[in-house]
């Protein structure tokens, strides 16, 4: 203990006694002999004080009070109050994840601590039920109707059952079927939704999936049973509402917006006002449901951190951290064993490897490089996995920039340019890129062989078997890439490649492309483009460009923008009549078996017209101590966080 | 005087809003709000990305933007502000300032103040031996610091400070060759540094490399780092070392009415007022301002003890001791700070490992003041000596450079022929004038810490000004980075006006007028 009463602290102060010997000859290069004389004088003198002083101190430090000792062990770590530190990059902002502007990671991972959700994502990605929380159960095909059972064990943390009320508040908010402005009109000179005044519905909010949703449901007298109904059948119906949260608190967003007081009064003001349209009313939930719910430190308002999940917020300091904490009147079924779970911030990758090794955090996620890969598994006690990341990387083909794979460039011979288009892919170095590039980050990396859907997901291996991908471009053919180009009678097309010049992996891709391209008799040009991001929809800068597509869900209806005519991601204006009937198809088709079947269908037009390849999936890399067992990745949000509850520490 | 001011600010302001313009438009060109939604492949991508260009008036033409912007800044001058806001979390720049700039202040002024006295101290030694092996050594190493990069030198301390000290803390067995060579370049030092004959030298290598090497010993062996205090016999000493040589270097221990007003200062606080503190804070958790309270209250006693020492230099005694009870004052605060160490490093979430690498303090530490002083500590102790070992060597040149330039001057010559003792000629008459040009340096760069450090702050996980910007960088928000520079141009714009005064206050010869 650092007892003041220590004798041996004597000793430490050796260097002062030196220091001041040494201090009366300093300047004894620069010719001052008197000083010292007079120093040496003096300090005969002061020794014999300065004995008797120090005698005395000594003799008093023996009862001086004990400052520091520690009067508990605090080291109680035992596995009910176990703390797990995670580090993020980006500190959360919203408590409301289904804004325009809330919806990010950083917010949707601790909304999902602290709420209970109908339904998560499993490692397999497939949809498993929180059947505490409640049900989603399909009651009728035409027209489809679907009956969200709220469990007794729902509850906001404040002790009010989540009901009726709160579901219909997100379905409301969400879809944005409810607005009379549109959002992006609304908005003032900071980019926020202003607060309107009257009767202006502005939810800031147009999630298209909820919105397909258009009538008042039915609701049970209890209020705990919902019925939604499709106007049109819809595939994705049972992710609908039921991922993440279960929405805002409707009494408290009534409390603030209305003024009610009473917890069942605000959910009935909140019924009311959406079954009735009442513009006056929505005008005023929608302010606070836009804005109310966002913090950046811990707020005063405690009513801002009701939620429905095991974990509450008990700590936020900006930009610092932010601390949940179990909480004791959790009914759900989602109970956790650690105790409190807090997300410190930081962007830097080695200086979250440096954490974790340091011990100030239990686990990290870092950006997947070589480099940190090669730290984190230098750490003793530390176990790291490497796996997929929710990004895929594909190469796509511009078909209308009157380049070496537009009909237009063959005098509209559209056989020709599929050809040339063939000819490219059949080149492409697929197994190379993720042998050298991916392989030493992840070692299970595969080539990622659809354009849907995610390896690892549900429907993955069967679509794969049918957009026969492998049997066209599974190996890489420069004999047959030179055949084609032949027949299309193309010496020497130029192909200007365009990716993120300012990363590192990209690069390594477009110079093994590059390679394997000028092999197969193309002229593969360096079309590097730091705002590449930006000139995507201008194709008349590239013929082919090489980035990421970031999936979020595996819902069928996501892809659409990519693949069908008019869609928003096909940049490359790619035009398959039938693959835009399929997608129709796809979007009410309710079975999932034929799900797979349809998507496996689509791609297989994109493979057959040459639209472009999947490459692969980016490597992610999760660390965690030893002693903190149950992390387990996966590639949509939440990420790490989705099985927080199975966490333990040792 | 007036009219040069009002010259001033007006052609600042001038230059100001051609910089921001500048800025604006730049920042603007390289920074895109849509570039995440670009590769999104959510339904909505085309409603969100429609949506953040009409929130973020990205249609309009930036230098409009700017206009708009400006208006902003203008309303601070009628009351009402507007910096804009980040359209990420909503919050106002206004809001986000308070905590970024109270994060750089604390984390970049205590480096800025011990960077300049080390500085100083080192550029002076190095020009009294110039040409010699120290003084090379001493620009070398200079030289050699101020060119690392600080986000190289902050892994390498987090490495070796933080991780390699911890894992000793945690298993304590000492690396003798690291200590023995510590102990050499130890010796080397003070060698170097205080010349003499060869024999002299050698002297003083061997006693200052076994000196050295006993003491590391005995913090590395004893456990003291374990459970390090200075006890009432340390702090007794350590005033007393600090009375001598205070006075050796104020006013000379021939001026013995304040030798002894000083030495009397040591007994009082560094033994009876320490002994007191102990009990003191016993009893009592302290805050800041008691803190601050009593420090003005230490310097107090000393003023009045070098004062009752009366004659006719008696405010020279008083200021000896003044000084003296300062750094005695200082010794109880860090001495009971250390009694809390070992309660520290044992609590749950710091698990023996003291030495942090991130962010400005543990979560969910609960303690009283002193858990909390340490907890600081331990935080601020890595960024500090990065950005203290990057920044001293500019004082280093400029004390240097000029020591030199007035060692060599004529009334120096005078003053040593007259017969002053070399110590009255040094810190009398040389070193005051050598660092009138740190006077135009030192304002500008305690005012410019007001920007932070941008990469220290962002290795090290502060979220001060600094971090504000780079944040702003990374996730296209143009408004945090444009207070960002609006401040730092500001602020640089008043110290350069400021070391103006000074110097036209310091200097005779220099007079501030139009």
């Amino acid at each position: 203990m650092g007892s003041p009463c220590n004798m041996h602290e004597a000793f430490t102060v050796f260097p002062f006694w030196e220091a001041r010997g040494r201090r009366n000859d300093f300047h004894r290069g620069l010719r001052s002999p008197r000083v010292l004389t007079n120093g040496e004088h003096v300090k005969k003198h002061l020794l014999t004080a300065g004995a008797g002083v120090l005698a005395t101190a000594m003799l008093l430090s023996a009862c001086s009070p004990n400052n520091g000792a520690d009067s508990s062990d605090e080291g109680g770590s035992g596995n009910q109050d176990a703390e797990v530190k995670v580090m993020w990059n980006q500190p959360f902002f919203s408590m409301n994840n289904e804004s325009n502007t809330g919806n990010a990671t950083a917010n949707s991972n601790l909304v999902y601590m602290m709420n209970d959700s109908f339904k998560y994502y499993d490692p397999d990605l497939k949809l498993q039920e929180n059947e505490g929380f409640g049900k989603i159960e399909k009651v009728s095909d035409d027209p489809l109707k679907v009956k969200y059972t709220i469990g007794d064990k729902a509850k906001w943390s404040d002790g009010t059952p989540y009901s009726a009320a709160d579901l219909v508040l997100a379905w409301g908010a969400r879809s944005g079927n409810f607005n009379t402005k549109d959002a992006d009109k609304a908005s003032d000179d900071e980019g926020n939704v202003k607060k309107q005044k009257g009767e202006n519905v502005v939810f800031n909010a147009a999630d298209p999936q909820v919105a397909r949703i258009k009538d008042f449901p039915e609701i049970s007298s209890d209020n705990k049973e919902v019925t939604f109904s499709y106007p049109k059948p819809f595939a994705d119906w049972e992710a609908n509402l039921a991922l993440t949260d279960g929405g805002l608190p409707a009494h408290i967003v009534a409390k603030k917006a209305l003024g009610t007081d009473d917890a069942q009064k605000g959910n009935d003001a909140v019924l009311k006002a959406f079954k009735d349209k009442d513009n006056k009313s929505l005008t005023k939930i929608a302010n606070t449901w836009n804005t109310g719910f966002d913090f950046t430190k811990l707020p005063s308002d405690k009513d801002l951190l009701v939620t429905t999940g095991p974990y509450e917020m008990t700590e936020y300091k900006e930009n610092q951290y932010v601390t949940l904490t179990r909480r004791d009147n959790y009914e759900g079924d989602r109970k956790p064993n650690i105790k409190k779970v807090t997300v410190r911030y930081n962007e830097d990758p080695t200086a979250a490897v440096q954490a974790l090794q340091n011990g100030e955090v239990d686990a990290i996620q870092p950006q997947a490089t070589a480099d940190i890969l090669k730290q984190v598994q230098g750490i003793d006690g530390v176990k790291t996995d490497t796996g997929d990341d929710a990004t895929y990387e594909h190469v796509d083909l511009a078909m209308a920039n009157g380049g070496p794979f537009d009909p237009k460039t063959y005098g509209g011979d559209a056989a020709k340019a599929k050809k040339v288009r063939q000819a490219f892919l059949k080149a492409m170095p697929r197994e190379k890129i993720v042998n050298d590039i991916i392989k030493p980050l992840n070692d299970s990396a595969k080539v990622r062989n659809s354009f849907i859907q995610v390896p690892g997901s549900p429907s993955y291996d069967q679509i794969v078997k049918e957009n026969g991908i492998e049997q066209m471009y599974g190996q890489q053919d420069l004999e047959g890439a030179k055949k084609l180009l032949q027949e299309a009678s193309a010496s020497k097309p130029k192909v200007r490649v365009m990716y993120a010049k300012d990363n590192a992996r990209r690069q390594q891709e477009f110079q093994l492309i590059k390679e394997a391209g000028d092999q197969a008799g193309f002229e593969v040009v360096d079309g590097g483009d730091a705002q590449w991001s930006e000139h995507l929809p201008d194709t008349s800068r590239y013929d082919a460009s090489l980035f990421g597509w970031q999936s979020t869900s595996t819902t069928v209806t996501e892809s659409e923008a990519n693949f069908t005519s008019t869609g928003q991601n096909n940049f490359g204006k790619y035009s398959n009549k039938d693959v835009d009937k399929l997608y129709d198809q796809l979007g009410q088709e309710l079975d999932t078996g034929k799900q797979a079947e349809l998507e496996g269908q689509i791609e297989k037009h994109l493979v057959d017209d040459a639209f472009g390849i999947t490459l692969f999936q980016f490597p992610s890399i999760t660390s965690y101590r030893e002693q903190l067992s149950g992390i387990d990745n996966i590639t949509v949000a939440p990420t790490l966080f989705w099985n927080y509850y199975e966490w333990k520490m040792q | 005087m007036i009219k040069f001011l009002a010259k001033r600010i007006a052609s600042s302001v001038l230059v100001l809003i051609v910089v921001t313009f500048l800025l604006y438009v730049l920042t603007d060109l390289a920074i895109d709000p849509l570039q995440e939604l670009r590769t999104s492949t959510s339904p909505n991508k085309e409603a969100d990305m429609a949506a953040r260009t009409q929130q973020l008036h990205l249609d309009v033409p930036s230098p409009l933007r700017y206009l708009w912007w400006l208006g902003g800044v203008g309303g601070c001058f009628i009351g009402r502000c507007n910096l804009g806001s980040s359209w990420k979390t909503h919050q106002t720049v206004l809001d986000m300032l308070p905590g970024a700039v109270g994060t750089s202040l604390k984390l970049v002024f205590a480096a800025t103040i011990v960077a300049i006295l080390i500085g100083v101290v080192v550029g002076l030694i190095s020009a009294l031996r110039q040409y010699t092996t120290f003084d090379y050594v001493i620009t070398f190493v200079t030289f050699l610091m101020y060119s690392l990069p600080v986000f190289w030198v902050a892994v390498l301390l987090k490495q070796y400070g933080s991780i390699s000290f911890n894992n000793y803390l945690q298993h304590p067995r000492p690396n003798w060759p690291l200590i023995i060579v510590i102990s050499i370049a130890a010796g080397l030092f003070w060698m170097g540094a205080m010349a003499g004959s060869l024999r002299r030298r050698l002297i003083n290598l061997a006693a200052a490399t076994v000196i050295t090497f006993a003491a590391l010993t005995y913090v590395f062996t004893s456990g003291w780092l374990q459970h390090p205090g200075l006890g009432l016999v340390g702090s007794l000493v350590i005033a007393l070392g600090a009375a001598v040589l205070v006075t050796h270097l104020s006013t000379g221990l021939n001026n013995r009415r304040s030798l002894y007003a000083a030495l009397t200062t040591a007994v009082v606080m560094g033994g009876a007022v320490y002994y007191g503190m102990q009990w003191f804070y016993h009893f009592y958790n302290p805050t800041v301002w008691l803190i601050a309270l009593l420090t003005i209250l230490a310097i107090a006693v000393g003023v009045g003890i070098g004062l009752a020492f009366g004659g006719p230099d008696k405010w020279q005694s008083a200021r000896t001791a003044g000084i003296v009870a300062l750094i005695a004052g200082v010794v109880i605060f860090i001495d009971q700070a250390m009694q809390y160490w070992a309660k520290y490093s044992k609590m749950s979430q710091i698990s023996g490992r003291p030495i942090r690498t991130i962010g400005a303090g543990e979560p969910g530490l609960e303690g009283n003041f002193w858990i909390h002083t340490v907890d600081n500590y331990t935080h601020l102790i890595l960024p500090s000596i990065a950005l203290i070992l990057i920044s001293f060597a500019t004082y280093t040149r400029y004390t240097r450079g000029s020591m030199l330039e007035v060692m060599n001057q004529d009334y120096i010559r005078t003053a040593r022929a007259k017969g002053l003792s070399e110590r009255t000629v040094i810190m009398r008459h040389a070193m005051r004038n050598a660092l009138l040009p740190l006077a135009a340096v030192v304002p500008v760069d305690l005012m410019t810490i007001i920007g932070g450090a941008v990469m220290t702050e962002t290795v090290f996980g502060w979220s001060g000004m600094g971090k504000m910007f780079a944040d702003g960088l990374h996730q296209a928000d143009i408004d945090p980075i444009m207070a960002y520079i609006l401040i730092v141009g500001i602020l640089s714009i008043l110290a350069n006006v400021v070391a103006d005064f000074v110097y036209g206050i310091l200097d005779p010869r220099i007079r501030v007028t139009a």
